[in-house]
């Protein structure tokens, strides 16, 4: 896989190729894999041999780049080593350190630990910030995750929320990140201040701000948002656009029986659904809505009574406007493709 | 959403890197992206410190025009040996004779095969026919050509992966039909074999993992246009339309549970069965297509390429 992270690299110089490292062994680590596969995927992404030694009892285990072992016999730890809890493990790096190198040692280090090490069983691989964006961990425990993160506790925060290959221009935010795994698979987040209202990234959601006990929910928010983005037009959603409507759609459960969303199903197959819709949750007024959705007022008219009729209530009048607002905001949820986009540089490729 | 089979966990990480340049659903407007994504490396890179010499050839291919083909020796061979006519992945649009090559270079190294790979023309600048005759023009003049090349006329194996396993199939018939080159043997690795997408497989696999049904419609509406799933299509571009599947080389058809030609595999060998043919089908639990391409170091794929070679020593090994 060495060659498949030059190949990204050569595509895509901005890529954060250590994200993808991190990303591959927490997919290894949740497998449970045994330890030669550890080795085989560190071997594989650094292009040299990958070795592992514990002491109690003796068993040195070496391989190769393409999965195979190596002869052990006298062999020990040379190159880039680590070592921790009676256990070592090293890349057989021979010349410069490759950039990636650290990276793919550490979480080596840290994988074979969990897997091998004695009285591992409970070991927490939970890192410090899936820990602060988990919900379900008691308080006291994200707050010292918090304060290992070097978070003001004090403070107000928001959580940012991006795929892995997600593009990113210009400086990126300060802030602790890491790859969490989600229901929507692993993605990058990154903890900013309050006052971090935009980032450079595409797509990303940013959530809403709050203290570092309500992290977990600034999250939520910020998946919603990262939903909410379509490319190319709508690379960057602020849950603050949304208020508490994005906090609503957070907490509700993915599956919940809505029947103005199965409704509006129907809707969209129409082309112009898209525009009319953003169009009519915008507006003030039909008239408003015409302009915004660059369609002359009749046209508006007769699109809205399909709507209508198809909904069995009238979209911009009282409760009925905030019923097709939900429903439009829902639907997108469910049909969001932002999460299994294509390689970015697809997109600067394809434009270039 | 469809159930479905998951990844194997090797591989699910493995997706982790794979992801980041080869994306689960390929359209139209990103050919020209994948062309750059899945070029091969620098074939002197993928060949140093191997035993194995390269020579570069112009032949005559589909209505005579001229394509490239590239012969891949054990080095120091003397004598005829066992030939390989491997056609390149790459869903019909993509990828160059050496894609892939490094699976199949064993058999040059280890079992001392001559290797011929052309450089078929791609969809959908060529399409139907020219990408499975052009192969079809390199192996009549591979067998044509045998002693000349070092290659034995009685020991020609056909190999592909993918979209190439797909027109290895293909030629088998072909070759059959035409009264062409006899063949000892057919690889075909996950092969695309159904512009139809008819199969449940097909559709299971939505924007995950290596290419999904959109990325399938995008090959076979490059290489078939309007054609694509009507009355009129070749079973030789589509081997899953041929009747009869009779009298063709044994075949040995590997695949994934994990994508979406699982099903058009297991009918591919399940109709050479029925008329009486052998074939040899492996079904590997939990891999997404080409696995054994992205992530050779996995312990699935050790098994793929350990049971495949195995089977190609029997046929071919002298």
């Amino acid at each position: 896989m060495q060659e498949l992270l030059g190949k990204i690299a050569a595509l895509d110089p901005e890529a954060s190729l250590g994200l993808r490292v991190i990303a591959c062994f927490d997919e290894l680590i949740i497998g449970n894999v045994n330890t030669r596969a550890l080795l085989s995927a560190a071997a594989s992404l650094a292009g040299c041999n990958a070795g592992y030694a514990q002491e109690h009892p003796r068993r040195v285990v070496r391989v190769t780049p393409r999965g195979e072992l190596a002869p052990s016999d006298g062999a020990g730890p040379g190159g880039l080593v680590q070592q921790a809890d009676g256990l070592t493990v090293w890349l057989e790096r021979e010349g410069p350190k490759h950039a990636n190198d650290d990276m793919i040692l550490e979480r080596l280090a840290l994988s074979v630990r969990i897997r091998c090490g004695q009285g591992t069983q409970d070991l927490d691989n939970r890192r410090d910030l899936g820990v602060l964006l988990d919900g379900a961990v008691p308080v006291d425990e994200r707050q010292l995750a918090a304060t290992r993160l070097g978070l003001s506790t004090t403070g107000s925060h928001r959580v940012v929320a991006a795929p892995l290959f997600a593009l990113w221009g210009g400086a990126r935010p300060r802030g602790p990140e890491d790859v969490v795994p989600t229901s929507l698979g692993s993605l990058h987040a990154v903890v900013v201040p309050s006052d971090c209202t935009t980032v450079s990234a595409s797509p990303a959601g940013i959530g809403i701000a709050c203290g570092v006990e309500h992290l977990p929910h600034s999250f939520r928010t910020a998946l919603v948002a990262l939903r909410l983005c379509s490319l190319p037009g709508t690379p960057l959603v602020n849950a603050d656009e949304y208020a508490g409507l994005i906090g609503l759609l957070a907490d509700a459960p993915s599956d919940a029986h809505m029947p103005d969303v199965d409704l509006l199903d129907d809707v969209m197959t129409h082309a112009w659904a898209c525009p009319t819709l953003d169009a009519l949750i915008r507006a003030g007024s039909l008239r408003q809505a015409a302009r915004l959705g660059g369609v002359h007022h009749s046209t508006m008219q007769q699109r809205v009574d399909v709507i209508a009729a198809m909904m069995g209530f009238d979209p911009i009048d009282g409760l009925g406007r905030t019923r097709l607002g939900i429903a439009y905001l829902v639907w997108r949820l469910r049909h969001s493709r932002v999460l299994d986009l294509p390689a970015p540089n697809a997109a600067v490729e394809a434009s270039a | 959403m469809l159930a479905r089979p998951g990844f194997d966990p090797e591989l699910k990480a493995g997706l982790a890197i794979v992801g980041g340049f080869f994306p689960p659903t390929v359209t139209p407007d990103l050919i020209d992206y994948m062309r750059k994504a899945y070029a091969s490396a620098p074939i002197d890179d993928t060949l140093r410190g191997r035993a194995v010499k390269l020579e570069n050839l112009t032949i005559g291919g589909h209505r005579g025009d001229p394509i490239t083909v590239s012969i891949l020796r054990p080095a120091g061979a003397s004598g005829l040996r066992p030939g390989v006519v491997f056609t390149h992945s790459g869903g019909m649009m993509f990828g160059d004779r050496f894609s892939g090559i490094e699976l199949v270079l064993e058999w040059v190294e280890r079992l001392g095969a001559v290797l011929v790979t052309p450089e078929y023309r791609m969809a959908p600048e060529f399409p139907d026919p020219y990408p499975r005759e052009d192969m079809y023009a390199a192996l009549e003049w591979a067998a044509t050509n045998a002693e000349t090349i070092g290659i034995r006329r009685d020991r020609i194996m056909l190999a592909g992966a993918s979209s190439g396993g797909g027109i290895a199939a293909g030629l088998a018939l072909a070759a059959r039909d035409r009264d062409g080159p006899a063949l000892v043997g057919q690889v075909l690795d996950y092969p695309m074999l159904d512009d139809r997408g008819i199969a449940l497989s097909t559709r299971q696999f939505d924007g995950v993992g290596v290419w999904d049904r959109v990325s399938n419609e995008t090959g076979w509406s490059a290489l078939l246009g309007e054609e694509r799933g009507g009355p009129d299509v070749s079973p030789y571009a589509a081997p899953a339309r041929a009747t009869d599947l009779s009298h063709l080389p044994p075949a040995f058809i590997d695949v994934g549970t994990a994508e979406i030609f699982r099903d058009e595999a297991v009918a591919y060998a399940a109709g050479i069965w029925a008329a009486g043919g052998e074939a040899e089908l492996h079904v590997w639990a939990g891999g997404f297509h080409a696995f054994d391409i992205f992530a050779p170091h996995t312990a699935l794929s050790r098994g793929m390429i350990r049971t495949r070679d195995a089977w190609v020593e029997k046929i071919i090994e002298d």
